[in-house]
């Protein structure tokens, strides 16, 4: 059974409990929607309603948030919940395209059944895909003839989101969120034991400004680029670490991508060995350090082992970088015998600069940390108690 | 006489990609009159020291037989108190996640109560989640409270009876398995001749039971060997994974403190107790044992 910890817990909730059938859907909605959704709000229509029938959620879209609000009525629950849009979002009519499109499909909301606990994540769902294509719409209005040009060579690619980025105090905007890797890509596959609940993925946000020039005399200016990962999938890897590919002048997504995700690629299936690379880290501790106290058999970032020099006793814990063995583990020490002036186990700085070389293999590496140790816990030592003797 | 057959090697240490339960740790604090027979003070500077009187206990004395002015005694529970904050960081720094709850041991068994926590959001969607008992916490704050409340009655219990002890924990192994966490009991047991007894019945075990059990040398008027039997019985009876039961009666100070460190070993990556080898020595090797010698003219053995 998985914890509680997936259900978002609101910012701020004060007042009555949700109807029971009305907390049944949002329930279902976040125990079982893919997408990040969070509640931000839970009150009532009534001033001193029994109930709250009423909630703000924050749906991800476009690598940013929107948020809409849920009305519910709890004096007439077979009624089928209003939902207010964002300011920005007057043109956006999701029953009224229904009706133009003509083909006879309809809403989710046409068949509303209050009783079944499915109806909130399937009207979501509905309303967050028509907002998609309504976005595609928008930009495709756009009198660029670059984003014009975009727009027309990446749509094609599954799980393209596209938005206008509305800003007071510059030219507008068009900001484009490319999924990378192939749509069936599975990050959890590289982890061995991995807990993620949610799917991870990689996305190419892409800024580019509107010059409302019909011409293509000039050179249009770059874009802005970012990697932005979903949140869970920094344990394996991380973007901010990640140098993008140049973008050369007159350059087009069709041309940028393949490049950016052919290196991708290689840093991933990196990132997974070297998940493989700290454990075996870790497991080389024991014959010198002994069995070590608590370790992270999953990411395997963390190592605890507990050492002895003479009589003082202390633990050493050991940070493992993502990039390691390219980086060092950063090592930090803390006494199991002298307390600071707060009440908590004095502790040392996290130390990495002592001698590493990425080169030399597991059993010598921890030779090597020993060697360190041997010299560096007496200075620990002498500090611990330097530093008891300076609060006196 | 035929020769001994050799006795296998440990099994190597390995770290598989089993998921690592987050804990949920109960503290049992033995608080009978033997809680407070007198520690041996340092002899020397390294002993333990604490910086202030913010953890509520007296200062260790720096030197014995200095002849300066008489400080209090450390006592057997203080130094536990420290240990168990000593314990609190040191595995919040492994991994936060992991929390505490405290309870005292005279006859029976008695909870010490947190402050009630609200959590408005869990309690406004009935149908989602579950009921978490606030007693656990992983706030230090509440931990440092907890532990300064334990204290001492003076009095000498003529029983020690375990079964509400395992009754909890067996309610809170529950609870703890249906949210994805790992429950462990460890008893701090302070009685030379008072054995602990229990009418737990035979029932699945979900909770991992750690003890700790200090206690006088061996003399014509104790059973501190009765006592430890007995509790090793009750170890294995209740233990879902395996359970350390350790013992000093050295009445040192820093031996409370390395034992439990050996403590905040996680249940499910341990070795069998006769297999551990910590804590290491980190030294130059013809040093060590030297400077171990000098420093109390005890031979250190991490098993001690």
């Amino acid at each position: 059974m998985s914890p509680s910890a997936d259900a978002a817990a609101p910012a701020s909730t004060s007042g009555p409990p949700l109807a029971p059938l009305i907390a049944a859907q949002l329930s279902y909605l976040l125990s079982h929607s893919k997408l990040p959704i969070k509640v931000e709000q839970i009150w009532s229509g009534c001033r001193n309603g029994r109930y709250s029938d009423r909630f703000t959620l924050s749906i991800p879209l476009c690598l940013d948030y929107v948020h809409w609000d849920f009305l519910y009525n709890a004096l007439a629950p077979k009624v089928a919940p209003d939902v207010v849009f964002g300011p920005d979002d007057e043109g956006f009519q999701p029953l009224v395209d229904y009706a133009e499109a003509g083909s006879g499909d309809k809403s989710c909301l046409a068949g509303w059944d209050y009783r079944d606990p499915r109806g909130l994540l399937a009207l979501v769902h509905e309303l967050r895909e028509l907002y998609v294509e309504y976005h595609k719409k928008q930009v495709a209005k756009v009198d660029d003839a670059r984003v014009t040009f975009e727009l027309s060579t990446v749509l094609s690619k599954e799980g393209i989101e596209v938005c206008m980025v509305p800003s007071a105090d510059r030219p507008e905007e068009v900001k484009f969120s490319v999924p990378l890797l192939d749509v069936d890509f599975d990050f959890a596959k590289l982890v061995p034991g991995c807990p993620w609940k949610l799917p991870q993925k990689i996305h190419l946000q892409v800024i580019f400004p509107i010059s409302r020039s019909s011409s293509y005399s000039s050179v249009p200016s770059a874009p802005r680029l970012k990697l932005i990962s979903t949140p869970d999938l920094k344990s394996l890897f991380s973007v901010e670490d990640e140098k993008l590919p140049p973008w050369s002048n007159g350059m087009c997504l069709a041309e940028y991508l393949p490049a950016l995700e052919e290196s991708l690629n290689l840093r991933v299936v990196e990132a997974s060995a070297s998940i493989g690379a700290r454990r075996r880290f870790i497991e080389a501790l024991a014959p010198t350090f002994g069995r070590p106290i608590e370790a992270d058999p999953i990411f395997c970032r963390e190592a605890t082992v507990l050492s002895i020099s003479g009589i003082f006793t202390f633990l050493v814990h050991f940070a493992i970088p993502l990039q390691f063995p390219r980086q060092q583990p950063a090592l930090t020490l803390q006494s199991s015998q002298h307390l600071n002036a707060n009440g908590t186990p004095i502790m040392s700085l996290p130390i990495n600069d002592y001698p590493w070389s990425p080169r030399w293999d597991q059993a010598e590496m921890v030779e090597r940390i020993y060697d360190f140790l041997t010299d560096e816990c007496q200075n620990f030592k002498k500090f611990c108690s330097d530093t008891i003797t300076q609060q006196k | 006489m035929d020769a001994a057959p050799p006795v296998a090697a440990p099994p190597r240490y390995s770290l598989p990609p089993v998921r690592r339960p987050e804990e949920d740790i109960l503290f049992c604090v033995d608080v009978d009159l033997e809680a407070l027979t007198e520690m041996k003070p340092a002899a020397s500077a390294s002993g333990p020291s604490s910086g202030s009187a913010s953890t509520g206990s007296p200062q260790q004395p720096a030197g014995a037989g200095a002849g300066g002015a008489a400080r209090p005694a450390l006592r057997r529970l203080d130094a536990v108190k420290q240990a168990l904050l000593l314990f609190v960081h040191g595995k919040r720094k492994i991994c936060p996640g992991h929390r505490f709850a405290f309870a005292s041991l005279g006859e029976t068994v008695s909870m010490v109560r947190h402050r009630p926590c609200h959590d408005p959001f869990i309690s406004r969607l009935p149908l989602v989640g579950f009921r978490v008992k606030k007693d656990f916490s992983s706030d230090p704050g509440s931990a440092m409270e907890a532990v300064h409340s334990l204290a001492a009655s003076g009095s000498r219990y003529e029983t020690a009876d375990l079964t509400p002890l395992f009754k909890i924990a067996y309610q809170e192994g529950k609870r703890a398995e249906s949210q994805g966490r790992l429950l462990r009991v460890i008893l701090i047991y302070c009685r030379s001749s008072t054995k602990p007894h229990h009418q737990w019945p035979v029932k699945p075990k979900n909770f991992t039971l750690d003890i700790f059990y200090l206690h006088d040398k061996p003399t014509a008027d104790n059973c501190p060997q009765k006592v430890y039997d007995a509790l090793v019985d009750a170890l294995e009876h209740v233990s879902q994974y395996e359970g350390y039961i350790l013992e000093t009666s050295q009445g040192l100070a820093r031996v409370i403190f390395r034992e439990m460190c050996i403590l905040l070993s996680h249940p499910m990556q341990r070795c069998i107790q006769d297999d551990l080898d910590i804590p290491k020595q980190v030294a130059k090797k013809t040093l060590a044992t030297e400077a171990a010698q000098n420093e109390d003219g005890t031979p250190v053995s991490s098993q001690q």
